[in-house]
């Protein structure tokens, strides 16, 4: 079926130069980073598809709004704009920026979790997970089975297994479990959206037990297009209205700014109860700056506030999925394995199917992230075992059923002809997978080591062999 | 020529918005008589901080332009770990989105209950960030910072003597590091001269203790070192500034003082186990080590903003604007803290207002007199924000604590505002010394547990 074209809503007004690289210069780059791409230095990098955090272009009116930035400590008018964009849009009462989404993390960690306390959530996230570790919780996997099932096409794989959340609640009771954590759309399962109907369900269901539901929104925009184009009672509705009414199933959020508000830093913490945010307040100017800032310079509240308004016009968010389904149809086309169905903000490669032959010890995700930049300098992230991390009791290695390389896509930074040289190097590679070769650690740090680790491949010197073994 | 002028030229401006008497005076009841609450739209004059409010150049703007915003590995990062390595002679050098944040990093590091760290004087966050990891922070200033009239050139030096006696008192073990800050914020904006950082390099050597920069406002010390200290002044500014680094074994540093950027912040450490852990801890709470919770565009405004700092032309028009203030208070009559130290102005209320007890806070009542008057926002630096509940135990001025003294602090902003502001200020400040038993005292009627100057509010008694 010929879908119609995604073109981009918008004309190009500032460019970036671009370096390119030879494929001697890579190999030489990626053993420097510890086969580790994101220890690699920007400028050898020519398609850069680590993260679609921070790396938005900003728009001509988001740049104008850098120029209004109203540097006071204290009372900046920035600070009040952002807050009614967060009202008007998001729909929370109280508004307390942090430099990005992991201060409000773990501002959110700190102020509700005790020591004992489980928290729930459809799929952990690494930052996240980190943050209710140290307050004393245990994060508890309660997305559904398919989530785990790279081959599965349901529409909304994103979901809560409420199944899974009432057994949780029956068996450590409700007082220990002071919020459930959902994910819109869920990074770690392909950028996989929720429905409307089971944030709705989930909202019943916590809210009969007096559990808080906080929305992690950082792609909270992108999966309610999902919505609204899979879920047929929405089809009607603006994207606005959509994500007024995801907002109202839940008692909060954190945001990261960087994804779906189009900046380069922020965040903030929004919620409804006006305890929660006395204390939240109270803890930000420890850890981030006086709560009208929040560590933000006033030009950058004032960008977020812009971004939000930019974010929920269905043309951008059109455009925005649909070159993200473009390459993910170029790629699926030629028989590479990936995360079906195509989600919001990536194209995730299965590293279990495309690699077969290294073993998961031998990190074949992590492996394949190396290959494809010294194939052609396109960075991509890897996003299985060693993200995961070990178990802190028993200390080994945690395989979880995903193995995935990311290629995540910028909002509005690349063209259709970037797509297709990632995708003619994916493919390329998938032809000449034999020739890819497992990695070890060479050093191993204990948080989040996926962000510093270092790597040499099992045997011989090079990740991406020119020739495959006999 | 005598006149110091401006080393740079006005390239974009922003309006101000004047308000009336009546105005104020509805939006200081608002505020419950806390600056903190007034919106930044009701100021005339923000001498609240220097700390973020500094104006850009328009070479640090090219910088914003030129922002590399990958995650990891970005130009801007390198071009700014280079600059920085230069400045500072450190190696490791990591991004942190502001000062408290690499305060943060560093006391839940070495914090911790038990602990004790001295500093010449603890500023506001770094005393809440040390009390927050169950350690105690303890002030050793010379007796000479506790007199505002006394002249000594610096003020902001460390008791020697006193950081001796109280590593015999509480044992080595228990003082995971000595601080010194960089000028003395809380004590006036004091310098501190390079003798007496190398006196206390030297008890941290006999006692094998690291010895820490706060170094927020280095390159105004660097410079009054320059022209206050016997044998400094055939020196430059950045060789004096690579010495008081290179007595150091770790730094933290807001860069949105002297490194003329709105946001961001450093941490600095030579030792590479705590390096490590510091990373690990940066990429938890801030971002990545390659960019610290910052906009790539932000690391570049630093780069080109710790290299304009120490341009002795900018440095001498810096100094002198602050003096400037201070001789016309002084010759008004004010009374002020002297000499004035490098980045701010700060006025003794308790002098100014002797009715006021100081357990109606005299410093916030000036603050509220100042704002009623001329729509300038300044800040208390006394009871108010030093002070604790009675019911902590830690109220000061108890034992074992020096009493503070309560001052009302005029913050100059970096390149912000001219002359004529000033002396707009000036005549603020007198009018109000002209009425001053007019000025009454507050009570304080909502009290948040932690850094509460910052979200407190107050009632005119």
């Amino acid at each position: 079926m010929l879908r119609r074209s995604w073109a981009e809503p918008f004309k190009i007004k500032v460019v970036e130069q671009l370096r390119m690289t030879t494929r001697a210069e890579r190999e030489r780059a990626i053993v420097e980073a510890g086969h580790n791409t994101f220890l690699l230095r920007s400028e050898d990098v020519y398609i850069d598809l680590l993260t679609d955090s921070g790396t938005s272009a900003m728009s001509d009116r988001q740049w104008a709004g850098m120029m209004l930035g109203d540097e006071a400590y204290a009372g900046s008018a920035n600070f009040y704009h952002l807050e009614s964009a967060v009202r008007e849009f998001y729909g929370y009462k109280h508004v307390i920026p942090t430099h990005q989404g992991r201060g409000a993390e773990h501002i959110l960690s700190r102020s509700c979790i005790k020591p004992g306390d489980f928290v729930p959530g459809n799929m952990y996230f690494t930052t996240t997970r980190v943050h209710q570790e140290l307050a004393g919780g245990q994060f508890v996997d309660v997305i559904i089975d398919q989530a785990h099932d790279p081959g599965s096409d349901l529409a909304f794989k994103g979901n809560v297994d409420l199944d899974k959340l009432s057994r949780l609640i029956d068996r450590v009771g409700a007082a220990r479990i002071p919020y459930l954590a959902l994910h819109a759309t869920v990074n770690m399962a392909g950028g996989q959206p929720i429905s409307m109907a089971n944030a709705r369900e989930v909202s019943v269901l916590c809210r009969r037990h007096g559990i808080k539901v906080f929305l992690d929104a950082t792609r909270a925009v992108e999966n309610c297009y999902f919505i609204k184009t899979r879920e047929p009672a929405y089809a009607d509705k603006s994207l606005a209205e959509i994500l007024r009414e995801l907002c109202s199933y839940t008692d909060g959020c954190t945001m990261s700014g960087k994804k779906d508000c189009l900046v380069n830093i922020g965040g903030f913490l929004a919620v409804n109860d006006d305890d929660l945010a006395d204390a939240a307040r109270n803890m930000v100017v420890i850890y981030e700056g006086l709560h009208t800032y929040g560590g933000l310079a006033g030009r950058d509240m004032e960008a977020m506030a812009i971004g939000i308004h930019e974010s929920v016009k269905y043309e951008h968010m059109h455009a925005r999925i649909g070159q993200v389904q473009y390459l993910g149809e170029i790629i699926e086309r030629e028989g590479v394995p990936i995360v079906r169905p195509i989600g919001g903000h990536g194209i995730f490669l299965n590293a279990l199917e495309f690699l077969p032959n290294i073993p998961r010890d031998q990190f074949p995700a992590q492996a394949l992230a190396a290959a494809l930049y010294v194939d052609s300098g396109v960075r991509a992230m890897e996003r299985g075992a060693v993200s995961a991390g070990r178990d802190p009791e028993t200390g080994k290695n945690k395989f979880p059923p995903l193995e995935l390389v990311r290629l995540t896509i910028p909002r509005r930074v690349y063209t259709q002809a970037h797509m297709d040289v990632t995708a003619e190097s994916v493919v390329a590679l998938y032809q000449q997978r034999a020739g890819i070769v497992g990695l070890k650690f060479t050093y191993e740090p204990r948080h989040l080591r996926f962000f510093q680790a270092r790597f040499a491949p099992v045997e011989g010197d090079k990740v991406l062999r020119s020739q495959a073994l006999p | 020529m005598k006149t110091i002028i401006e080393p740079f030229r006005i390239k974009s401006i922003e309006p101000i918005r004047m308000t009336t008497r009546e105005q104020r005076e509805i939006v200081l009841r608002e505020a419950g008589f806390n600056l903190f609450l007034v919106r930044a739209t009701d100021v005339i004059i923000d001498l609240l901080t220097d700390s973020g409010t500094g104006a850009m150049s328009s070479e640090q703007w090219a910088g914003i332009m030129r922002g590399d915003e990958s995650y990891a590995g970005a130009v801007s990062f390198y071009r700014f770990q280079e600059r920085m390595r230069k400045l500072t002679g450190f190696e490791h050098i990591l991004p942190t989105h502001q000062g408290r944040a690499s305060e943060r990093i560093l006391f839940e590091l070495v914090g911790g209950a038990g602990k004790v760290v001295p500093n010449n004087t603890h500023f506001d966050t770094t005393r809440a960030n040390i009390e927050h990891s169950g350690a105690v922070a303890v002030d050793l200033p010379i007796a000479e910072a506790a007199d505002p009239t006394c002249l000594h050139p610096f003020k902001g030096n460390m008791d020697v003597a006193a950081l001796e006696r109280l590593i015999d008192d509480v044992g080595r073990e228990r003082i995971p590091l000595v601080m010194v800050t960089v000028t003395n914020n809380s004590g006036g904006g004091q310098p501190v001269s390079l003798e007496n950082l190398r006196a206390v390099r030297a008890v941290c050597d006999r006692h094998g203790l690291p010895f820490f920069l706060d170094a927020c406002r280095f390159a105004e010390n660097a410079y009054l070192i320059k022209r206050r200290e016997p044998g400094q002044a055939g020196r430059s500014v950045r060789e004096i500034v690579l010495e008081m680094f290179g007595l150091a074994d770790g730094a933290t540093i807001s860069a949105k003082k002297d490194g003329l950027a709105n946001i961001g912040g450093l941490l600095l450490l030579r030792d590479e186990a705590l390096l490590h852990r510091a990373s690990n801890l940066l990429i938890l709470t801030e971002g990545f080590i390659t960019y610290g919770g910052l906009a790539g565009r932000d690391l570049e405004a630093m780069a080109q903003g710790f290299e304009e700092v120490i341009h002795e032309d900018y440095l001498a028009y810096r100094i002198r604007s602050v003096d400037y203030v201070g001789e016309r208070l002084a010759a008004a009559g004010i009374p002020i803290m002297q000499p004035p130290g490098g980045h701010a102005i700060y006025i003794d209320a308790a002098a100014l207002c002797p009715g006021i007890p100081r357990d109606q806070f005299p410093g916030q009542a000036v603050v509220c007199g100042l704002y009623r008057v001329g729509g300038v926002r300044s800040v208390e630096i006394g009871s108010v924000m030093f002070g604790k509940p009675a019911a902590s135990g830690l109220v000061h001025g108890a034992k074992g604590l020096p009493p503070r003294l309560e001052l009302v602090r005029l913050a100059m902003p970096r390149r912000v505002y001219t002359q004529s502001h000033m002396d707009y200020v000036v005549e603020a400040c007198c009018e109000l010394g002209a009425s001053r038993e007019k000025l009454r005292g507050l009570r304080m009627v909502h009290e948040p547990p932690v850094l509460r100057h910052f979200t407190a509010r107050f009632e005119e008694v």
